[in-house]
């Protein structure tokens, strides 16, 4: 059941999707399947004899060898139909469909939301099953485990979830029964090792998107922060223009609000960070309302333009490193911290106060020539790891560096300081 | 509006400038790998009041260092400036016009600032040579670096300035007889704010003019 190029471009974007959640089903079986042979061995380990490990061991090596074996044919017709390689490149356009610009709720479609469904969940489960099935080669039992044990301690659960997020919000009618499934697997995993959840006291109590604005004014009062719902955004933007930051100010406050109220608070979707005369930096949060932040951009202060959203780039170059940089940033705070990525993600932007006046604390000046670019730039990064210095249940070590919010740093000057 | 510096060639004492200087340092430009863009050219025009009866005094009010500077990114406007008084005006360029009906004041001589601009990352570099309209010799050179993310002077004074010691280290390399100069006009004497704007790029271009005159006599 090969989808040929001259079906039409919706069917074969739904024929994909659909693939890919079962690809989704698969995974989280093949999980099932791994709890429940290392519950056997366990059992196994007991002095009580029992022959009941044997047969729960034979069941569930043969209905996961079955599982692989689909997830390969999957892999294989996902594969063939050009969604985990980049054979849709050189078609222009992926499979012939212009991309809405802007989505039914608003939201503006960038290149990377192939790459995005398709890329996270389905490659990373293809190359898993590769690697399994050189291990089911060997009939090698303990090494069966043992790779079951390191592979699947992966948080693969937050590239499901970005997965069925952005299937969500793209397709919204295309149906997410996978999710339930999936959210519900995931929570009987989320109390094991694999999470990396960090519970600090002092910060536990900012859980909506008012309270951690409210935070943010007490820590940095010079900083200014509106929220928008998604088209006023669009709006605002293409009336920022640059003429004078003060003219355009007041008509366009109707438009934001700094969270007063309960306006719309579950529509916000766009929060603009402004640190007057140094930057504006634009976030996107996915669901709108909630406190998960999506894409972040920088731009000058005085820039105005449709293209300026979360997704877009500025046409300074300072800015366009920044926001290449944050993307990093991003991924990091979502990564390491659950419900706390948009307060980090604004926390951390707002130490760029100091971007035209901090000299980097390794060579000890402002300008330096980016070698890639040849041009000269001001100190673009600034650090984002930091330690907990609560205790933490995860196997994975987490980066020790301390962060110092007044260290910054030239690209090339991070490089050799990472 | 973009952050500009103004910064004129300051020859050595005892030599002065000559198109073999603007060539070096059009080298200079280009050898930091600086883009070359479109021409661009400024007028500075000085302006004297009209006498209608010569044996009476100019009335007090009347200002005698009235200059008036046109710039290229504001085709519709001119600018006016007394620096005696830190005046700075900026009006429409039909204003002319009205002075000429008016018979008030009539520009008496001007001097054309002129070159070729350079894109240097979120720099912009314009190397102009200074030629006065009655005459053909050039009688300075004059360098304006600009930097295109933000309009804080506050917040780009660092940045100019660790430019400008880059700059000033390319330019020694070639051994020129003479060093680029900036002067940090007060703004706010002239009731400007600290967003910068093309009025103080007037007020930079008539302190440039004065110091050229001042060479220019020594």
């Amino acid at each position: 059941m090969e989808s040929s190029p001259t079906e039409a471009p919706p069917k074969q974007v739904a024929v994909a999707m659909d693939r890919l959640s079962n690809a989704a089903r698969l995974i989280a079986d093949i999980r099932i399947g791994a709890d429940r042979i290392l519950e056997a061995l366990f059992i196994a380990a007991q002095p009580h004899p029992c022959n009941k490990p044997l047969h729960m061991l034979i069941k569930e090596e043969s209905s996961m060898r079955q599982r692989f074996q689909d997830l390969r044919t999957l892999g294989k017709q996902l594969e063939d139909s050009g969604v985990l390689n980049s054979s849709l490149r050189s078609r222009s356009k992926s499979w012939g469909l212009h991309m809405p610009l802007v989505c039914p709720d608003g939201a503006v479609v960038a290149y990377a939301w192939k790459r995005q469904l398709a890329g996270q969940a389905g490659a990373s489960a293809v190359d898993r099953t590769g690697r399994w099935v050189e291990v089911e080669k060997r009939h090698d039992l303990k090494a069966k485990i043992t790779f079951c044990l390191r592979i699947w301690q992966v948080p693969d659960r937050l590239a499901l979830k970005a997965f069925t997020d952005q299937k969500r919000r793209y397709f919204p009618d295309l149906g997410d029964e996978p999710s339930s499934e999936e959210s519900g697997v995931s929570k009987k995993h989320r109390g094991d090792q694999s999470s990396v959840v960090v519970k600090r006291d002092d910060l536990s109590e900012v859980k909506t998107l008012s309270d951690v604005l409210v935070r943010l004014e007490k820590e940095a009062p010079n900083v200014r922060i509106s929220t928008y719902q998604r088209l006023d955004w669009l709006k605002r933007a293409s009336s920022l223009s640059s003429s004078n930051e003060n003219l355009t100010e007041p008509n366009l406050n109707k438009l934001g609000t700094v969270l007063t109220g309960n306006m719309a608070k579950d529509q916000v979707a766009v929060v603009e960070l402004l640190i007057p005369s140094v930057l504006r930096a634009v976030i996107s949060l996915h669901p709108a309302g909630s406190i998960n932040p999506d894409a972040v951009s920088f731009f000058s202060p005085d820039e105005g333009g449709s293209y300026m959203h979360a997704r877009g780039f500025s046409v300074h170059n300072v800015y366009k490193h920044i926001t290449e940089f944050a993307a990093k940033a991003l991924q990091y705070f979502l990564s390491t911290e659950v419900d706390m990525g948009l307060y980090l993600l604004l926390r951390w932007i707002c130490s760029y106060q100091t971007l035209f006046t901090k000299l980097c604390s390794k060579c000890n000046r402002l300008l330096s020539m980016d070698k890639t670019s040849t041009l000269l730039l001001p100190p673009v990064h600034r650090p984002f790891r930091y330690s907990s210095d609560t205790k933490t249940s995860s196997v994975q070590s987490t980066n020790t560096q301390s962060v110092d919010l007044t260290t910054a740093f030239h690209i090339v000057c991070s490089l050799d300081e990472a | 509006m973009t952050i500009k510096w103004l910064l004129h060639w300051q020859p050595n004492a005892g030599t002065t400038v000559n198109t073999q200087i603007h060539t070096e340092i059009t080298q200079c430009v280009e050898s930091i790998n600086g883009v070359k863009g479109g021409r661009w050219k400024a007028t500075f025009s000085y302006y004297r009041p009209i006498q209608r009866d010569q044996t009476m005094a100019l009335p007090f009010e009347c200002s005698r260092d009235l200059m008036g500077i046109s710039l290229q990114e504001q085709p519709n406007k001119l600018y006016f400036v007394i620096r005696s008084q830190r005046i700075v005006l900026e009006a429409d360029s039909m204003i002319q016009m009205i002075m000429d009906k008016l018979q008030s004041y009539r520009a008496r001589g001007s001097v054309t600032f002129e070159g070729y601009q350079y894109q240097f990352g979120d720099f912009q570099l314009r190397v102009g040579k200074v030629i006065p309209n009655s005459q053909d010799n050039l009688r300075g050179i004059v360098l304006e670096v600009e930097y295109l993310p933000i309009s804080s002077l506050d917040k780009s004074r660092q940045i100019m300035e660790e430019f400008l010691d880059v700059w000033q280290e390319t330019v020694s390399k070639r051994s020129l007889p003479g060093h680029f100069m900036h002067i940090d006009p007060n703004f706010v004497e002239y009731g400007l704010s600290d967003h910068y704007t093309s009025q103080h790029t007037a007020i930079q271009y008539v302190v440039v003019m004065g110091q050229l005159l001042v060479a220019a006599k020594n």
